[in-house]
């Protein structure tokens, strides 16, 4: 070739490198790999089981998003979990949140699950201002610190008392008949305590008359000594707040000595909301029992149970509960976010990008932009499988739409039946007051 | 009022019953060996799991189970006292081992075998449903769940059998023989590490009954066992150490006043209750209610 | 005779506070590995001060229960009365002091496990108190909640022992480390120290002298419980957070017992030995097998604590030690061949 045809050729060669180097660089910079996302559970100490529950949704999400191209927005970039095992402790939390933060350089934080694993937690993630979403943990406090950092996708202790107290006044209304005289029986430590104190207040607030008010520590042998007090005060109501094992013993003892409430057992959740504890008790002892659960408790009917249960099923051996939907929801929350998010190579500036997004988050049947097929054709979004209708975080960062339901135990299924709008159309009536121990 | 306290009393028996009988077994170990099993609650924590998973699996009732569950305890204390206490004793090359040494190497146990549980058997609560559970004899205006009757029963047997054993047969006499002064019994040609690990074992195996005819009413899980061993190192100390009969005297004792306590103030004083007459009997009466031994 | 004009062991101790000291600059975009430094010379400092009993011969079993006073008694302080950790720290010294001669006192005849019992028992019982009590007389306790530090000037207040990056934090941690060994270690060259040695050996044959056994057993502990309330406070202060249900639990007990008893807890740099090599393994473990299988870490430690009593009863000082005289040996004798005897 003439050496006029090498120069123009070698130049153009040159010209081409450098083109594809800057597109491919210029691409990278845009377009990250994968994101890591953090997750702070306990995954051992008192609260493993709901752990590996919330993690066992968080991994089918993340799974199903990457499956179908992860992030679009950002060229297709995959998820990355990393886990976090709190111990079911604070300083567990802290220390994790630290490793996973400014060690391993997450972009995202979630969990805890423990309200007092929670607070401490999110007080490291507003410090490193890296965004912190929280999928389960009821304290107050959490949002409303001005930490503007911190959201959550979950009620508050208040909202499931308030919705306690809107389903006794629905009932109530409906069949001209409720109860005066209230009774609480409560853990006394975190989560049972911040739960209590709403209790202790809306419950007088709404005109009842609240005749015992018991905290007991848990791990009780036998709640013998509070049934004969609960015995003595005779309320018309029962209101308890237990972790799964004394939910157990209670439970069994409630049917051994057939203590009778005319309105009810009412739960304001955690071991109720355990499958492992439906497991460990007869039928007879949680008939007519009143659960203040967290999510939609239909979930067996939605279209979408069976593809995300079977992958639950696999994972923890046992059907999946509210609280793999919890972890399942809010990763597609963040997916919703970071389709939104401006990639920066800085992660300072990529996790403020992040926070900004979800700031402006608002998802809803309407406002889908990540909606699923179910295999029956129907659609569905898969950040409100828990059962919610929106997202949308206030200037606290809650979600002023989260929402939980009352449900009954009736032959052994939970029918939903407070708000009205979440009545199943076969749903059998309301029991209320619930029959007498000869009359079951 | 007299309702109440009677109602009160009774469900702090039955509670004592499940209380005593976990620490029967400590005592024994205590008394005879010296040595602080810190283990003891996973030690019950394992004999429970193996009592459900047989129910589980292969349908056998607890109570029935408890005639292989019990062997197996024993075995397995056996072998921990065998393989991993003795060593210590053997290092020493006297009969008296430093007792903290063996209180922390059972604190290392624990910690392995409530974690292992965790790793085997995940951390679900588990329990059994028996259809005689929620059975309940009613006696004028007591109500008594019938599971946990007959386990303050079988506490009580239990009990005055071990005491029978150690005062009226001959394996008995060695193991008191042993616990009094080893130096002595040795030179009587005694195996003293054989009856040891025998101790141990029979301590575990006590443990074990109960924690079987626990099963009905109760749970499982891997982190179980040490509220209940703490439960029981207060037992032991107010009950005096070394004495049967104290062990369940003081298991009844902590359960009635809890009880009873529990109708005055809220349940978590009555706990802290028993935690500050651990601690005066600690300071008062180290001999405990029927002790032999000094503190 | 090997003669040294400074003992090797100044030399080396020099050297590695040299190192800790150069540390936290070099690695100062790794907030993760200086946190993990930090988080030993806290539990190094809380173990040796827990050593101090030890040295007297007995086993305590509920020292969390002073980090948790003396953490709630500066963070009340600050959080209710406006009173800075810095005086505050001081006050929960004294709080625990208190309480210290409330169980010291009559557990002083006890033998060793009656007295590690009975410690874990008090702690069980003040534990369970403040876990279900909101407020005691006008004191706020906030019960099972805990105390969430107040974060002034968004955590950058040096007055108010509040820092925005963990260098502070570090120094503090390693200066009250240091501090600690190294009062141990005079203690021990003291007649203190060799009346606690004396009792930790035989109590009786040392009573048979005339020594007080009662008296030192307590000294030690009040000690113990006056500096292990310091540490209280800078764990209140680094991790803006302490409750009751952690800060006073059994299971921070057995980790402070744990570290100690690895490293050696009858000696003076066996606690912190002990740190150093814990905690490091304790972050690995959980770190690639935490999220992995639940409780792994755990149980790891507890063979690791088995491990250390059945075959280094002692635990890791004397290696450490024999290790140091070895180097000591290499580089620093002076001795000339052929004047040695």
């Amino acid at each position: 070739m003439r050496d006029h045809a090498k120069a123009m050729l070698t130049i153009l060669v040159c010209a081409l490198f450098v083109v594809i180097a800057t597109v491919t660089f210029g691409y990278a910079e845009t377009h990250p790999k994968e994101i890591l996302v953090g997750e702070v559970l306990p995954l051992s100490g008192g609260s493993a089981s709901a752990g590996a529950q919330i993690r066992a949704g968080v991994e089918i999400a993340i799974d199903e998003i990457n499956t179908m191209g992860g992030i679009k927005n950002m060229g297709g970039a995959k998820l990355k979990l990393i886990l976090g095992d709190s111990k079911t402790t604070p300083d567990g939390g802290v220390a994790e949140a630290e490793r996973l933060i400014t060690r391993e350089k997450i972009a995202i934080q979630l969990g805890c699950y423990n309200s007092a694993v929670t607070f401490p937690t999110t007080e490291v993630a507003q410090r490193y201002r890296c965004p912190h979403l929280v999928n389960v943990a009821v304290k107050d406090e959490i949002t409303g610190r001005g930490y503007e950092y911190i959201f959550r996708d979950f009620n508050k202790a208040s909202y499931d008392v308030e919705e306690m107290v809107k389903g006794v006044k629905l009932f109530t209304e409906e069949t001209g008949v409720g109860p005066k005289t209230v009774a609480f029986l409560w853990e006394g430590t975190d989560w049972g305590s911040s739960t209590h104190d709403f209790m202790a207040e809306l419950y007088p607030k709404a005109g009842f008359k609240v005749v015992l008010d018991e905290s007991y520590p848990p791990g009780q042998s036998s709640f013998a000594a509070q049934l004969i007090k609960i015995k003595r005060a005779k309320p018309d109501m029962l209101i308890i707040a237990c972790y799964t094992p004394d939910h157990i013993i209670l439970s069994k003892e409630l049917l051994t000595q057939k203590l009778y409430f005319p309105f009810g057992l009412w739960s304001v959740g955690a071991g109720s909301e355990d499958p492992t504890f439906y497991r460990a008790v007869p039928q007879k002892a949680v008939e007519y029992m009143f659960v203040q659960e967290d999510g939609d408790i239909m979930i067996k009917r939605r279209p979408f149970y069976n593809t995300i249960n079977k992958k639950a099923k696999a994972k923890l051996g046992y059907d999946l509960n509210v609280y793999v939907l919890c972890g399942y929801g809010t990763i597609w929350v963040i997916k919703d976010a970071l389709e939104r998010t401006t990639y920066s190579p800085d992660l300072a500036t990529f996790r403020r990008n992040i926070r900004d997004a979800l700031a402006e988050t608002d998802i809803s049947m309407e406002n889908c932009a990540d909606m699923l097929t179910a295999p029956n054709g129907e659609k569905y979004c898969p950040a409100l499988v828990r059962g919610i209708q929106r997202v949308k975080f206030d200037a606290e960062g809650q979600n002023t739409y989260s929402h939980g339901q009352i449900s009954q135990n009736i032959k052994g299924i939970h029918w939903p039946l407070s708000p009205k709008a979440v009545r199943m159309s076969d749903s059998p009536s309301l029991i209320w007051p619930v029959p007498p121990w000869d009359k079951r | 009022m007299a309702e109440t306290l009677i109602s009160a009393l009774v469900a702090g028996l039955l509670v004592g019953g499940l209380y005593a009988v976990v620490a029967i077994g400590l005592s024994l170990i205590f008394g005879i060996i010296r040595v602080i099993n810190f283990a003891h609650g996973s030690l019950l924590m394992a004999s429970m799991y193996a009592g459900f998973w047989l129910w589980h699996i292969w349908g056998i009732d607890p109570y029935v189970s408890i005639a292989i569950v019990v062997p197996l305890a024993f075995l397995g204390g056996y072998a921990v006292q065998h393989f991993l206490i003795r060593p210590m004793f053997q290092r020493e090359r006297t009969y008296v081992v430093e007792p903290l040494g063996v209180l922390l190497l059972m604190a290392g146990l624990d910690m392995v075998m409530a974690n292992g549980a965790l790793l085997f058997f995940k951390s679900d609560f588990r329990a059994v449903t028996v259809p005689y559970g929620s059975a309940a004899i009613h006696v004028g205006f007591l109500t008594i769940s019938i599971t946990r009757l007959l386990l303050l029963v079988i506490s009580v047997l239990l009990a005055f059998g071990l005491s029978w054993l150690l005062s009226r047969t001959e394996l008995g006499n060695n193991i008191r023989a042993v616990g009094q002064n080893r130096e002595a019994a040795a030179l009587c040609g005694l195996n003293v590490y054989h009856i040891f690990a025998l101790t141990f074992g029979l301590g575990c195996a006590v443990a074990a009954f109960g924690g079987c005819a626990m099963l009905p009413f109760y749970f499982v899980d891997p982190n179980m066992g040490l509220p209940l061993a703490i439960k029981s190192f207060i037992i032991v100390v107010l009950g005096g150490l070394g004495s049967i009969p104290g062990a369940l005297l003081g298991g009844l004792t902590i359960g009635v006043l809890e009880s009873v306590g529990g109708q005055f103030v809220p349940a978590t004083s009555a706990s802290i209750f028993s935690l500050i007459i651990f601690l005066l009997i600690v300071f008062f009466r180290p001999k405990g209610l029927m002790g032999v031994l000094e503190a | 005779m090997k003669q040294r004009p400074i003992s090797f062991n100044w030399i080396a101790a020099a050297f590695l506070l040299a190192i800790a000291v150069i540390i936290p600059f070099v690695l100062n975009k790794h907030p993760y590995y200086v946190h993990i430094f930090i988080l030993v010379f806290l539990f190094g400092y809380l173990s040796t001060a827990w050593g101090l009993v030890g040295q007297s011969g007995q086993l305590s079993f509920g020292h969390a229960v002073f980090v948790g006073l003396g953490g709630y008694t500066s963070t009340i302080l600050f959080m209710d009365y406006g009173v800075t950790p810095w005086v505050g720290m001081f006050a929960g010294l004294i709080v625990a002091t208190l309480f210290g001669l409330i169980i010291g006192y009559p557990t002083l005849r006890l033998r060793g496990p009656y007295f590690a019992l009975a410690t874990l028992a008090f702690a069980l019982a003040l534990q369970t108190y403040v876990v279900n009590t909101q407020m005691v007389g006008p004191i706020k306790l906030r019960g099972a909640m805990g105390l969430l530090l107040p974060l002034k000037n968004g955590g950058d207040a040096p007055a108010v022992f509040q820092f925005a990056t963990k260098t502070p934090y570090y120094f503090i941690a390693l200066a009250m480390m240091v501090s600690v060994v190294l009062l141990s270690y005079l203690l021990n060259r003291t007649r203190i120290g060799y009346y606690w040695t004396a009792i930790r050996s035989d109590q009786e044959a040392a009573e048979s002298l005339g020594i007080n056994a009662g008296r030192y057993r307590l000294l030690a502990f009040l000690l113990s419980c006056a500096l292990t309330a310091l540490g209280g406070t800078l764990w209140a202060q680094y991790f803006h957070y302490i409750n009751a249900e952690r800060g006073m639990a059994l299971s921070l007990s057995i980790e402070i017992v744990l570290v100690g008893v690895v490293g050696g807890w009858q000696t003076v740099f066996g606690p912190m030995i002990g740190a150093m090599v814990m905690i490091p393994i304790s972050e690995l473990l959980r770190a690639e097998l935490g999220g992995g299988f639940a409780g792994l870490h755990t149980l790891i430690y507890g063979l690791i604590l088995m491990g250390v009593i059945l075959w280094l009863p002692k635990g890791l000082n004397p290696l450490a030690m024999r290790g140091l005289n070895w180097l000591g040996d290499r580089l620093w004798s002076t001795s000339t061949p052929g004047k040695d005897p």
